[in-house]
């Protein structure tokens, strides 16, 4: 599958490389123009890895100083703009966002903050069938990212778990695994609860 | 408590459904001694909130002790408030199961009634009566048979088995020592199984031997046999089962002719014997004014408390009696009422003008010898007056007997009475607030075990007994009862009475019993223990030791007790 469509690849695939990180979240900027991984979706940066959840996508000038101007006003199409224009894929980047949920450990996932952050240039990947299957036997870190200090928005979560679940013979397992977690997180607030969790088991 | 009901309690008290026996249920999460913990249910959903009952008996184990306690209350809470405002939706099964056990949850009530002994080597210590609770977070389990048993007690020669808690099989014990001690009460409405119940008390009181009993048994239900209306069958009696250590007096020797039986003794009171005091008594059912009552005092000063009421009943016509009401001092028309009431004496054929057998001394010259005895009224069960006359005036002559007897032992002269437990029933007739102060039952009830006479009263309307009485009763029986005034007169007093409220008017109105007080160590229902077919009685035969100072059996009736049994 095409990186930057929604949903999770059957195996990993090299994305990005990590330009920012900190204790709890880190940033990478995409190889190819528009080739972020979907929101929501899991990624690993650096061997055996540090894996994070993308809750930001952007994309943006490589220089910040030079501003993307409108240049369309004459072209039909979209694509006459970049075909007019070929420098812009050369000037323009795509960079995401990923909150840190867990390193790999010695006996596999370990779902909590790892010592120390993804080193800058660290290569990022995107998350196979079998990292999925892992976050899936224990969902409960889901809850984490609900937290008010956490970034990633209601949707982000939504998003990671339909990923967790869509296709998963257990889906319905984890599901309920992952929304118990979460309503534990959330007692107060039925309302987010109901945000995230609704229409998720069809 | 709740459900078990449940053990302590009505439609399963006690019990624990699915296997849940000794698994746990949750952890406490806030509480008082007086109203009880709250324990949490486990979000994990092995527990629903409707496989806990009222009346369910749970252990807590605290960090210091294990509790013991039952389930009173079952409810459904959450963390947000405004989840009543905005539930799942109908269609999503997710967020309603995600909900469950995490923002909505299960909690249970939990009165707990006892500490339990810490095994820890030496010989198992009785649970003790909680005066803490367990502290924040301590695991809550359902109780298991084990922790039940170590409760209620194994049967011995000072525990009987009254009863199961319902649905479970283990044994709930009276400790009859305690029973015996203090007065009892068995209550119910008509027909919840209020002499069944009795006569399973009567059994376990004459296993054990720890005191003698005198049974005025208006009915005629204890002594030779019974009769089961459910079934519609007849019931040994208690001197079938014990031949040898029950004596059976009769007022009605017609009956056990045709019954083709006989009674080892019959009653014949004198009239000599009755003193004026009875007569207050009947004021009630012989519909007589307070001053016609009174007037046989009148009567004792003028003839003595031999002949007053011979020569009173002797009298014909109204120029006599308003000749001696002139003469006693007392108006004409209340003496012609007193005369007209009585005149049914006449129509008893247990009294007479003169006789020299002494029934009272009969009575407790058996007593004295460890048997027990069941006083049959026969036919003239039928009439109150007869019952409350013979029931008042035979156990104020025993009373007196046991004052004597024990004022003696206490100056060392003989040895202390065989303790005995008089039996009354319709016991609002004698116990009333209006008369309790003046008859002998409301002196024994009110002087407990000094003398050692207790009673144990059997009623439907516990609420006519008056107060003073019912507080001095030290274990209560109690089958169904849906009156309100009834239920609050037999719980007075009584800690947790807001709770057993709730489980008492949800009895079955058959084989079951919320028994609280002394003889057990906390509130409990129980589903009564069977009586009436050929092994429960082979049961109540074989638990049997006999009291020390009772003859044994005879040859002969031991023949006709294995004969009984094998047939």
């Amino acid at each position: 599958m095409t990186v930057g469509q929604p949903g999770r690849q059957s195996t990993a695939a090299r994305v990005g490389e990590v330009i920012a990180a900190d204790s709890t979240s880190f940033t990478a900027q995409c190889y190819e123009l528009y080739g972020s991984p979907p929101l929501g979706s899991f990624i690993r940066a650096g061997h055996p890895g540090i894996y994070g959840v993308v809750n930001n996508v952007r994309t943006e000038p490589l220089d910040p100083s030079r501003p993307v101007l409108a240049r369309g006003r004459d072209h039909e199409t979209e694509d006459e703009v970049l075909l007019e224009n070929p420098q812009l894929s050369r000037l323009l980047t795509s960079r995401f966002d990923a909150v840190t949920v867990g390193a790999a450990g010695s006996s596999g996932f370990a779902p909590w903050l790892p010592p120390l952050p993804p080193r800058v240039h660290a290569f990022v990947y995107t998350c196979g069938d079998d990292e999925y299957t892992m976050f899936a036997a224990d969902p409960g870190f889901l809850a984490r990212l609900a937290r008010p200090e956490c970034p990633a928005s209601d949707d982000v979560i939504r998003s990671c778990l339909m990923g967790m679940v869509d296709g998963r013979p257990n889906g319905t397992d984890v599901a309920l695994r992952a929304g118990r977690a979460l309503a534990a997180q959330l007692a107060g607030d039925v309302a987010r609860i109901n945000a995230i969790l609704s229409g998720i088991e069809k | 408590m709740t459900d078990g009901g449940h053990g302590l309690f009505p439609n399963g008290a006690g019990a624990w459904e699915g296997g849940l026996e000794g698994r746990r249920l949750g952890q406490i999460i806030g509480g008082s001694l007086s109203q009880g913990v709250q324990a949490r249910l486990d979000s994990t959903g092995n527990v629903s909130v409707e496989d806990v009952k009222v009346g369910s008996f749970v252990t807590i184990q605290g960090e210091r002790q294990r509790f013991f306690g039952v389930v009173t209350d079952v409810s459904l809470a959450s963390s947000d408030n405004r989840l009543s405002h905005m539930p799942p939706e109908a269609g999503d099964a997710l967020v309603a199961r995600a909900i469950s056990g995490t923002v909505a949850y299960g909690t249970v009530n939990i009165l707990p009634h006892l500490t339990m002994p810490v095994a820890a080597g030496g010989p198992p210590e009785p649970p003790v009566a909680a005066k803490t609770i367990p502290a924040h977070f301590s695991p809550t389990h359902a109780a298991s048979q084990q922790d039940v048993n170590l409760v209620f007690g194994q049967e011995d020669e000072r525990h009987f088995w009254i009863g199961n808690p319902l649905d479970m099989d283990t044994r709930v014990c009276l400790d009859l020592d305690e029973l015996v001690k203090r007065s009892i009460g068995v209550f119910g409405k008509s027909g919840t199984g209020k002499t069944f119940l009795t006569r399973l008390l009567l059994l376990g009181i004459l296993q054990g031997g720890q005191a003698s009993t005198l049974i005025f048994d208006m009915h005629s239900e204890y002594g030779w046999s019974g009769q089961d209306s459910d079934r519609n069958v007849s019931v040994k009696g208690l001197k079938q089962l014990f031949p040898a250590s029950v004596s059976t007096f009769t007022l009605d020797e017609e009956r056990d002719r045709w019954r083709g039986t006989s009674a080892d003794e019959v009653v014949r009171i004198g009239y000599g014997e009755v003193e004026p005091e009875d007569i207050e008594l009947l004021r009630e059912t012989l519909n007589l004014s307070e001053v016609a009552a009174s007037a046989a005092y009148n009567l004792q000063q003028r003839f003595g408390q031999q002949r007053w009421l011979e020569r009173f009943l002797s009298m014909e016509g109204t120029e006599d009696i308003a000749g001696l009401a002139n003469d006693v001092g007392v108006n004409a028309q209340a003496l012609g009422a007193l005369h007209n009431r009585l005149l049914r004496f006449k129509r008893f054929d247990f009294m007479q003008a003169n006789t020299r057998y002494d029934t009272a001394a009969r009575i407790v010259e058996h007593l004295e010898r460890g048997k027990h005895i069941v006083l049959e009224f026969g036919r003239h069960g039928r009439d109150l007056n007869a019952y409350i006359l013979l029931s008042n005036l035979l156990s104020r002559r025993i009373h007196n007997r046991y004052v004597e007897l024990k004022e003696m032992a206490e100056g060392g002269k003989v040895k202390d009475p065989q303790p005995v437990v008089i039996v009354i029933e319709e016991a609002h007739k004698f116990l009333n607030p209006a008369v309790a102060s003046q008859t002998i039952f409301g002196t024994i009830a009110r002087e407990l075990r000094k003398y050692n006479v207790t009673l144990m009263v059997i009623d439907q309307r516990p609420s006519a007994i008056d107060s003073e009485v019912m507080s001095q009763l030290g274990t209560r029986l109690t089958c169904l009862l849906d009156n309100d005034r009834d239920t609050d007169a037999v719980l007075a007093g009584t800690a947790g009475a807001r709770q057993l409220r709730g489980v008492l008017s949800r009895l079955e109105a058959k084989q079951q019993a919320l028994i609280f007080g002394h003889a057990v160590p906390m509130p409990v229902v129980v589903h009564t223990r069977e009586y009436g077919s050929q092994d429960s009685y082979t049961q109540f035969s074989r638990g049997y030791a006999p009291p020390t100072g009772v003859a044994s059996e005879s040859p002969k009736e031991r023949l006709e007790r294995e004969i009984d049994e094998l047939f």
